[in-house]
């Protein structure tokens, strides 16, 4: 609808909550590099890259980017490289005041948008029996989900 | 060394109803084939539909893709077929994009890649989509060659069965050193046939055990794809010995004609022109069927199922009670583009589910028109497929086909038929007395005895109604113009012994 703002549906966010949840959790216990958001980001990456080719995953990156900008002014800067890896995330950072949770909000709202687009071309059962080949089975059990929200 | 120490290749299930007859059982294990044809032809859905068969966690199936369609968007499609399991992915079924190596290495490396991820996965099933996008990349037919033999020994040896899917144009089959490493070639083409596409499957070779040769149609639907052996599924099939029952049509007058009924197992041609009562003989006859409790098969084309049962009732016969029962299926078989294979395994599925004696096919002509062009040339020669095979399996077919009346001639079929059916059964119009009235006669009965009266009849509330005795005061019955003769009046009864013709 012109005017009005899309947002990425609620399941895909929630899904992205979980993901970037666990790799908080595992970020806390080893020496993991960068952002939960970015690690997310880079799990999909690589097995979407090696199931689908780079210039497949490039696109679908492309393009959640986009959906994501129009969500967030916080990712302007943001680019996809050839490659499908992003680009720009430290010119943000730099030039704007972001706390944890705005880094955690755009992660969310650009890793929402990614899956929703692979949750619109390969349903939802695929799409999470790609998601369990890099992330494991208890990150999608709706119990945790719950449990989450209501703490 | 004994034929005891031979080695058993195994028979993997192809995951495509109909095609494992086809190749002889199911595919050999650890063979390494090729799927040829053109865009659009079902090559990703026979290896989807095999890898969907075989791969589970411990033995999983690696699916690469090359250039083209893209995985995201193959899955997409593939997705809606019934076979597809989405929880197969990824631990069972593993899809891996090659496009980036294909595109910036050689061959060299796409074999490495493949075979890194053989060695780290242990696959069972491998498969490389679309193989021919890799061969079009310039490079020397030897660099190709040995690409493949490589790839074939390594496979093998990690005993993989193994996929490779191409886009290769007809002409393209003859001298290409690249089928002579295969152990299998299946060729699939899509061929339109004036308003019709007719789908075909061929297995051009398979090392190490008999497949069906020739052209086996195939039909792709939600179910993903369905193949239609030329044998319709009764290879080694020992036809059953001849059998002595009769089968009755209820009418007791023309039981009498055809010695007691006609012999199971027969194939009965009714031929009649339009109105004579064809389909009301065939319907008498799968009623009388139900009654002594044998199930049967109604396939018709010109009508609806629920038509059918209903002209029943309007001659006092219960179609409707039977199919309820699951002792009579009426098959409307009517789609555009069908193939006698198709109908042939409809009809044997429903003999099969219902264990039917009895089969009707009304009308012959019906049955023609709902071929596709193609099939219409060979239908003489389905026909004969057909016959043969139901009635090897002990079921008694009776055929109803519309004759053009003439009356310079008495033809029996419009088809050239005649030489396949066991029995002949002619009606038509004679003009009597300022009346246009209907006569019956058998023509042929192979391996028994028939009457050799002409009877006259009538349709009625109760169906075929052969009314008094034979007619003996015409002359020239058969030519439809009869010339009134005052020999003698009819006589008492069809006499068995005088009218009666005996072939052995």
């Amino acid at each position: 609808m012109r005017g009005r703002k899309m947002t990425a549906l609620p399941q895909m966010r929630d899904l992205a909550n979980r993901l970037l949840d666990y790799e908080a959790g595992m970020g806390k216990a080893s020496e993991s590099v960068g952002s939960p958001a970015l690690r997310v980001y880079e799990k999909l990456r690589q097995n979407l890259s090696s199931f689908a080719g780079a210039t497949a995953f490039q696109s679908l990156a492309f393009r959640a980017l986009t959906q994501a900008k129009s969500e967030t002014s916080a990712l302007w800067a943001v680019q996809v490289a050839a490659d499908g890896s992003l680009q720009g995330l430290g010119t943000i950072d730099a030039q704007t005041e972001m706390g944890q949770d705005w880094a955690g909000e755009r992660g969310i709202i650009l890793i929402a948008r990614l899956l929703g687009l692979l949750r619109i071309f390969l349903g939802e059962a695929l799409t999470l029996s790609l998601l369990r080949s890099a992330w494991p089975s208890e990150v999608f059990d709706d119990r945790n989900s719950a449990q989450r929200r209501s703490a | 060394m004994n034929t005891q120490d031979k080695v058993k290749i195994n028979k993997l299930p192809t995951g495509v109803p109909g095609l494992d007859e086809i190749v002889g059982g199911g595919l050999p294990e650890f063979s390494f084939n090729i799927i040829a044809g053109a865009p659009g032809s079902g090559k990703t859905t026979l290896a989807h539909q095999f890898v969907f068969a075989n791969a589970t966690p411990e033995r999983p199936a690696l699916y690469f893709t090359v250039l083209g369609e893209s995985s995201i968007k193959m899955l997409r499609y593939q997705q809606q077929y019934t076979f597809f399991d989405p929880d197969k992915l990824p631990d069972a079924i593993r899809f891996i994009n090659l496009s980036q190596v294909v595109l910036e290495q050689d061959l060299g490396a796409v074999l490495k890649e493949i075979t890194d991820e053989v060695e780290k996965t242990n696959p069972a099933v491998v498969v490389v989509d679309s193989f021919r996008t890799m061969v079009r990349k310039p490079q020397s037919d030897m660099e190709l060659q040995s690409f493949i033999q490589r790839l074939a020994l390594f496979l093998a040896s990690w005993q993989a069965t193994t996929f490779l899917i191409g886009e290769y144009a007809e002409d393209e089959l003859r001298d290409n050193p690249i089928f002579t490493v295969a152990d299998g070639l299946f060729w699939l083409r899509q061929t339109p046939e004036r308003n019709s596409i007719v789908r075909k499957l061929q297995i051009i070779k398979l090392r190490g055990q008999d497949s069906v040769p020739g052209l086996h149609t195939f039909r792709i639907t939600d179910a993903g794809m369905q193949a239609f052996s030329r044998t319709f599924g009764l290879t080694g099939h020992v036809k059953d010995p001849p059998s002595h029952r009769r089968l009755c049509f209820g009418i007791p007058e023309l039981d009498q004609m055809l010695g007691g009924g006609v012999r199971e197992g027969d194939s009965v041609l009714v031929a009649g022109s339009s109105g004579t009562g064809k389909s009301v003989l065939a319907t008498q006859f799968i009623a009388e069927g139900i009654r002594k409790g044998e199930p049967g098969i109604v396939a018709v084309f010109e009508e609806r199922p629920q038509a059918y049962a209903e002209r029943a009732t309007s001659l006092g016969l219960d179609l409707e009670t039977p199919q309820k029962d699951g002792k009579l299926k009426i098959l409307y078989l009517r789609p555009l583009d069908l193939s006698v294979d198709e109908t042939m395994h409809a009809i044997l599925d429903a003999v099969q589910r219902i264990g039917a004696k009895r089969l009707v096919i009304d009308s012959l002509a019906g049955f023609e028109m709902a071929l596709s062009p193609g099939f219409r040339a060979d239908f003489r020669e389905s026909l004969y497929r057909m016959i043969f095979a139901l009635t090897g399996i002990g079921v008694t077919i009776l055929s109803t086909v519309e004759v053009d009346e003439s009356f310079t001639e008495f033809p029996f079929s419009t088809y050239s038929i005649s030489f396949l059916t066991d029995d002949i059964i002619r009606l038509r119009y004679v003009s009597i007395d300022g009346q246009l009235r209907k006569i019956m006669v058998v023509i042929k009965m192979r391996g028994g005895n028939h009457a050799k009266d002409i009877r006259e009849y009538e349709i009625t509330d109760k169906g075929v109604v052969i009314l008094g005795k034979r007619l003996t005061n015409y002359q020239g019955l058969i030519s439809g113009i009869p010339v009134y003769s005052d020999l003698s009046k009819s006589t008492e009864e069809p006499s068995l012994d005088t009218g009666m013709e005996h072939k052995s």
